[in-house]
């Protein structure tokens, strides 16, 4: 009996972390932005919709903003789709950030997403089922996923890397923009574990 | 001497002298397991990284996050660098995700092979290693270790330190699982393993599967581990989205406990996606039970049937059933259908009953097979026995009179239907071991099925050798071109006697192979009792006393007694000297398949037994043709002999993978293949020159006994 309890307690915590695979509606939140300010989800209906999780501390993280390669996206993108950055970090994580010096460090990397979320329970996070920093999602304009995955095919912490390597985000947004379907609607994130409460 | 010592010395200082290189979180050093190496043979390094407390590196995939430690070799011209060998990992919870890593230390073992033309002296070795090590934050971490080898004429002696250090790498390195089987499937939602073990041994009861490829599974998901025979099945939550194009399943499984009979506690696993067979028990109730592959199953089931009635195991008692056609060809159909009708009973009956006692034999643990009734001995003295009866009978030694009706004769139209039913039990008891074409596939299915499907198709086996006789029965018009009765009946029906006196010889000659000289000539001699209780029957048990027949019985009955076999003495199975011309026969165990298959040599197993006319029949005619002797010779074809003739679980146990329970059973095992070719059951010398044909031509051809 003890057994039972124990197993239904360790699939409860499990399931906490579910998922938004590409076809399925991209699960609803309301979060707060670095000035405390709430942003809703269903605010950029009719918008197409990306989700990129986030923590500075994370070395894969900062991979993509030492080479520039996030923020030109963000920028290239930004007629187009909102860009949403999602910090799931729990407060009591040795990585965390203060919403204030989150600010000065996208600041310094002139870093320009529409929105940053603080997510300090992981409850959003945990509902996208969000592993890694970074870890992407893009939603369209009707509110279906149809991207989770990593930012690009190059798994490392290598600036160098940023050269060279298929950037899925991109790739989806061009077919998006094009009128054409996702070709590679998932790939497996890579980067540093969220830290979750 | 005193220069060679300080050599020694030198060649093993800078072996360990490699420098270690210090970053934040981990120590890195490259350490050689051998003081020095040797021209054109492959040597261990390792390089070991040791973290500080609760900072961890990862495994070849990484889990929920993470990156695999890299290493890039910088080697001299010709040297060649192995893959890394990763030690099983552990898993690293980190909140509601999952990594698979390694804490405090690790040393991943890399094979170097120097050329072959390498001069001795020092050589610089360079690894560009890079890691992640992870806490609470991760720092991707690099080290240009360098070290120099040295390149000596003779072996050196291990560095003990060293050697220590790499042995306990060694041991943690997954091993392959020799006779263990695993299979998987994909649900929408899950992944299932199951493992099943060899014979004797049994699953522990804790194991982790870590597969190979990343985003398979959701890693942080508990296990879901139940029993299943003697086995375990592994259930995991699949990925969501799950991974496209899921071919195969391989990893890593490990246990707290250890595994029955190997070293390590990680075994490799892999398997095709999809290669599990449905459980018993778990397959959809109801009328949408038979699926594709139970309709398919049935179909060949039919098939095969039919074609037993030209297995040589049947014509004995065929040739009986015809005379009985004959004698009733000319007389009253419906009569004539009612035979064809009950002999059709007696061997459904027989078949059902047969494969049901097989079937809770196996569901109570024992390991048998069709035809299993063969390797009793016992069961074979009785045969024996009741053929020879038969046969003396129809040779004219005793008539059945009041006491029984005869098999042949029609006193009265009861007696009739029960001969027929009779015949077609006999036929089946003998019909069994006898495997036709396209019977094998269909009985080795109902392994996998559950009670009632497996009796089905055993059912439609039955009708399917029933049918000719049945359709025969149906339209007597069929029957009318053989001639009326008349005198030369007699003839015939004493003719009829020597089929059966042979099944009588055949039958002692598998008492032979289970038990031995003394089980045969005990044999005889109880069937020279039994004979003359049929002589004094027929000579006397007609003047109406009660004791006449009765002192007939009893002599048959010690007959019986006398042919009883004792305990069987397990046989050494004796492998003589191949005669000229004859394939050199070796004993079959599946660790000889592997070995030979491992050392490069293709293997054909003859999966046969005593019993098995088909299997003799085979032998003679196409396994010992000159010229398929020729060519196994010629294509290094060892010929591995799996003797089922007695009960063998691992034999069972190895058909069933085939998805076999009946034999004959060829298989032509392949260096680097898993899954072995099948020939057909019924074989002929082209048939096999085909398959051989096919093999690629051995490098050193085995001699050949001319």
């Amino acid at each position: 009996m003890r057994t039972a309890i124990a197993l239904a307690a360790a699939t409860f915590c499990v399931s906490a972390l579910a998922s938004a695979p590409p076809g399925r509606p991209a699960p609803a939140f309301t979060l707060t932005d670095l000035s405390g300010k709430p942003v809703n989800l269903a605010d950029y209906k009719g918008r197409t919709v990306v989700l990129e999780w986030h923590n500075f501390a994370c070395p894969f993280v900062q991979k993509h903003y030492r080479s520039g390669n996030m923020q030109a996206l963000q920028k290239k993108y930004a007629n187009d789709v909102a860009w949403l950055a999602v910090n799931s970090t729990a407060k009591t994580a040795f990585d965390y950030m203060e919403p204030s010096a989150v600010s000065k460090q996208l600041a310094e990397f002139r870093a320009a997403p529409a929105s940053y979320l603080m997510d300090e329970a992981g409850s959003v996070g945990m509902s996208y089922g969000a592993r890694t920093t970074p870890h992407m999602y893009i939603i369209d304009p009707s509110g279906k996923v149809v991207y989770n995955g990593a930012i690009d095919d190059k798994r490392s912490t290598n600036v160098e890397d940023v050269k060279g390597a298929k950037n899925y985000v991109a790739a989806a947004l061009d077919e998006m923009k094009a009128g054409k379907p996702v070709t590679v609607a998932s790939t497996t994130p890579y980067g540093c574990s969220v830290h979750y409460k | 001497m005193l220069r060679a010592l300080l050599l020694l010395f030198l060649a093993a200082g800078s072996a360990i002298a490699a420098p270690v290189v210090k970053t934040e979180h981990v120590e890195a050093e490259l350490i050689a397991e051998k003081a020095a190496f040797q021209a054109g043979k492959p040597a261990t390094v390792g390089l070991r990284l040791r973290m500080e407390p609760q900072w961890h590196t990862y495994w070849k995939n990484p889990g929920d996050s993470g990156l695999p430690t890299k290493i890039e070799w910088v080697l001299p011209e010709g040297w060649k660098a192995g893959p890394i060998q990763w030690p099983y990992p552990q898993p690293l919870p980190v909140g509601p995700l999952m990594n698979y890593g390694y804490e405090d230390e690790v040393v991943l073992l890399t094979e170097l092979t120097p050329p072959a033309n390498a001069a001795a002296g020092k050589v610089p070795v360079k690894a560009r290693a890079e890691w992640l090590v992870c806490k609470d934050i991760c720092i991707p971490e690099k080290g240009e270790l360098d070290t120099t080898l040295t390149l000596a004429a003779a072996e050196a002696a291990a560095n003990p330190r060293i050697e220590a250090a790499i042995e306990r790498a060694r041991n943690n390195l997954p091993v392959d699982a020799p006779g263990w089987k695993f299979e998987s499937s994909l649900t929408k939602t899950a992944l299932v393993v199951r493992f099943t073990p060899p014979q004797g041994a049994s699953v522990p009861a804790k194991v982790t599967f870590f597969p190979d490829r990343e985003g398979l599974i959701e890693p942080a998901a508990p296990h879901k581990i139940s029993r299943d025979g003697n086995g375990v099945r592994i259930e995991m939550k699949l990925a969501d989205p799950p991974p496209a194009n899921v071919k195969s399943v391989s990893g890593v499984a490990v246990t707290d406990a250890a595994w029955p009979n190997i070293r390590s506690r990680a075994i490799n696993v892999a398997a095709d996606a999809g290669t599990m067979a449905p459980l018993a028990g778990t397959t959809s109730s109801g009328s949408n039970a038979l699926g594709g592959g139970t309709l398919a199953a049935l179909f060949f089931a039919l098939l095969g049937g039919v074609l037993l009635n030209l297995m040589p195991c049947v014509f004995p008692v065929l040739g009986i059933k015809v005379m009985g056609f004959v004698e009733h060809a000319h007389g009253e159909p419906r009569a004539m259908r009612m035979q064809g009708v009950m002999f059709t009973i007696g061997v459904l009956i027989s078949f059902v009953a047969l494969a049901a006692v097989m079937l809770s034999l196996r569901a109570a643990g024992t390991q048998l097979g069709w035809g299993f009734q063969l390797q009793s001995p016992g069961v074979v003295v009785l045969l024996a026995a009741l053929f020879f009866v038969l046969a003396l009978n129809l040779s004219g030694v005793f008539e059945w009179g009041a006491f029984a009706q005869s098999l042949t004769s029609n006193l009265s139209a009861k007696g009739r239907y029960a001969d027929a039913l009779l015949s077609g039990v006999l036929a089946s008891v003998v019909a069994t071991p006898c495997t036709a074409p396209f019977m094998g596939a269909a009985v080795g299915f109902t392994l996998t099925q559950d009670a009632a499907s497996a009796l089905l198709v055993f059912f439609v086996l039955g009708l399917g050798m029933a049918l000719p006789v049945l359709l025969l029965s149906m339209f007597p018009r069929l029957l009318r071109v053989l001639p009326k009765p008349g005198a030369w009946m007699e003839t015939f029906k004493q003719l009829l006697a020597f089929p059966l006196y042979a099944t009588v010889a055949w039958l002692a000659w598998i008492l032979g192979a289970l038990g031995g000289n003394d089980a045969i000539f005990a044999l005889l001699a109880g069937l020279v009792l039994v004979a003359m209780g049929a002589w004094f029957y027929g000579r006397w048990a007609h003047a109406g006393g009660i004791w006449q027949p009765a002192i007939a019985v009893m002599l048959g009955a010690v007959g019986i007694a006398v042919a009883w076999p004792g305990q069987v003495a397990p046989q050494e199975v004796s492998h003589a000297a191949p005669k000229a011309g004859e394939l050199a026969w070796q004993p079959w165990s599946p660790e000889e398949v592997r070995r030979l298959t491992d050392g490069g040599q293709p293997v054909f197993v003859d999966f046969t037994a005593a019993w098995c006319v088909t299997c003799q029949v085979n032998k003679r005619v196409a396994l010992n043709n000159a010229d398929v002797v020729k060519a196994f010779a010629a294509h290094g074809l060892t010929p591995l002999k799996a003797d089922w003739t007695r009960r063998d679980p691992r034999i069972t146990a190895e058909l069933a993978s085939l998805g076999r329970n009946a034999i004959p059973v060829y298989a032509i095992y392949l260096p680097g293949s898993e899954a072995p070719r099948l020939l057909p059951e019924v074989l002929t010398p082209s048939i096999v020159l085909d398959e051989v044909s096919r093999l690629p031509a051995a490098k050193t051809a085995i001699t050949l006994k001319e």
